[in-house]
């Protein structure tokens, strides 16, 4: 049965001769390359998060030794990528402190001084440009925001008839924000800042869709900061750099006051407008402020966000 | 038509095919990403912390030339220098201190040296009711007529303050009145404002002209 002569012509294909060979495989070569060039988009992938980052832990979960191992890798790819050796800190809100706000609109001049010592301090993304805070010009006698125009733009301010108001977190009581966020990487902290975990957020932007203040702002593209303005004094919660598909917005400058120093908005102001501190001391300028000045506002108070960022005004 | 030849049309085919996306993605025929158009950094000048002026004591603790305060290198010290008004009460400036305006208030009841200077000690203040303060201790003569203003200051609330808030991690900054406000002139002046918010890609229906 065995022995029974095959036709070789009937079911396998017949021998290839050397042209056919060189030519197929001519053809699948110049393939093969064609197949790679055009695959070249994929090259302008970059940002994989690392294992280390992927398999990182809940910001609330990990322990002190976990979260020593974090700040390291972030200290390593921070530095990898500014060629500056950071100093990234993990601060922890105290005891007995909740910080407050507290804005002068009688004294505010609309210099925007506090708008870029934010983004320098913050290590946000100057192009695309990322600004935590919108100074707002108002015409005298309202308050009505759809009169508001942030694109000003005159030789000087203050123009005549306008007063300005500057926009922020106003890091509410009751934060929309953080309701929404469908994975926790937002939330309130004791002192009453709410943060963000950037290695926890997915960039869903909700967040940004809930708040009434236009405070949260989303890292469309990959952040691009010079090299010789990144600041190093960084917190897990602060400053560090973001990655592109994450959210962002004001956390009262954790790295510096958590460590006891005034925000650097505060710090820039020519005119002084700018005050915070800890409400629950009593001796504290906020609370002076809220004592003892006759006026103040929060913003779009009838949402019932309850900001801990007041506007008032001198008498 | 055989097999081989067959295939050979195939890979041809998705060879030109592959060979075409490489093409276009090699001249960005999409257009993608959408190239942002530079901003230029901001200038250091609008990030820097710096007060409005320096006042006396500043100088004193920058050590500067304070050959300006020497009143007596020109005055004398005997004879309480004289000022002039013009037909409409407005003070006369002499030539030696043309570097002073006056514009202390909305009025003109304040256009006169010697309801802050002391005129028998140039080198001193007065209060409106003849206490002596030293040029560098300032603030209580300023209190004397702008009360609330200046408890709001002692309080904390008035004026810059930099530093640590929390007095256990370090002292706070404060500055004094005439660090900001010039004395003679107490009106902040107005000033160039930092660059506006640039848009992503310039529009044409932004009213703002934007200079860059």
């Amino acid at each position: 049965m065995s022995s029974l002569p095959v036709d070789p012509s009937a079911g396998s294909p017949p021998p290839m001769d050397r042209r056919d060979f060189l030519r197929t495989s001519a053809v699948l070569a110049s393939g093969l390359a064609a197949l790679a060039a055009s695959l070249a988009p994929l090259r302008e992938l970059e940002n994989f998060p690392s294992v280390e980052q992927f398999m990182q832990k809940y910001y609330r979960e990990m322990t002190p030794d976990e979260m020593a191992k974090v700040l390291q890798r972030i200290e390593k790819e921070v530095e990898r990528q500014y060629g500056v050796r950071p100093h990234v800190r993990d601060l922890k809100p105290m005891d007995g402190v909740e910080f407050v706000y507290a804005l002068n609109l009688t004294r505010c001049i609309g210099c925007r001084k506090c708008v870029h010592a934010c983004v320098a301090e913050n290590n946000q993304s100057r192009n695309p440009e990322i600004q935590y805070i919108r100074v707002v010009q108002l015409p005298h006698g309202s308050l009505d925001l759809e009169k508001a125009d942030h694109n000003y733009n005159p030789e000087m301010v203050p123009e005549k008839g306008y007063f300005y108001m500057p926009v922020q977190c106003q890091q509410c009581k009751n934060p929309p924000c953080v309701k929404v966020c469908p994975v926790h990487a937002t939330w309130q902290e004791a002192d009453g800042i709410t943060v963000i975990d950037y290695d926890w957020c997915i960039g869903c932007r909700y967040c940004a869709a809930a708040c009434p203040y236009w405070a949260r702002h989303f890292n469309f593209k990959q952040p691009s900061i010079p090299k010789e303005r990144l600041n190093p004094e960084m917190a897990y919660l602060g400053n560090r750099p973001r990655r592109q598909g994450v959210m962002e917005k004001c956390h009262f400058c954790v790295q510096r006051t958590r460590a006891g120093r005034y925000p650097a908005c505060l710090e820039v102001c020519p005119v002084g407008a700018r005050k915070f501190g800890n409400v629950l001391d009593p001796e504290s300028e906020v609370s002076y402020i809220l004592r003892a000045k006759r006026v103040f506002i929060q913003l779009k108070e009838e949402l019932g966000t309850s900001p801990r960022f007041f506007y008032y005004f001198d008498v | 038509m055989n097999n081989g030849d067959k295939a050979s049309t195939v890979l041809l085919g998705l060879t030109m095919a592959f060979l075409a996306l490489a093409i276009c993605f090699g001249l960005n025929v999409w257009g993608h990403p959408r190239r942002l158009y530079s901003i230029p950094l901001v200038d250091p000048q609008f990030t820097e912390t710096s007060t409005i002026r320096k006042s006396y004591a500043e100088l004193i603790r920058a050590k500067a030339d304070l050959s300006d305060f020497d009143c007596y290198a020109c005055h004398d010290k005997k004879k309480p220098p004289t000022i002039r008004f013009d037909t409409n009460q407005n003070i006369i400036i002499p030539t030696e201190h043309a570097d002073v305006v006056m514009g202390h208030g909305r009025h003109n009841r304040n256009n006169n040296c010697f309801n802050c200077h002391d005129e028998q000690n140039l080198e001193l203040l007065q209060t409106r009711d003849g206490h002596q303060v030293k040029l560098a201790e300032s603030p209580p003569l300023c209190g004397s007529c702008h009360g609330p203003t200046y408890r709001d200051w002692e309080a904390g609330a008035h004026g810059r303050t930099g530093g640590y808030w929390n007095r256990t991690a370090g002292a706070a900054k404060r500055q004094i009145c005439v660090d900001c406000h010039n004395p003679h002139l107490p009106k902040i002046p107005s000033r160039q404002p930092a660059p506006a918010p640039h848009p992503l890609r310039p529009l044409a229906q932004v009213s703002d002209p934007n200079p860059h």
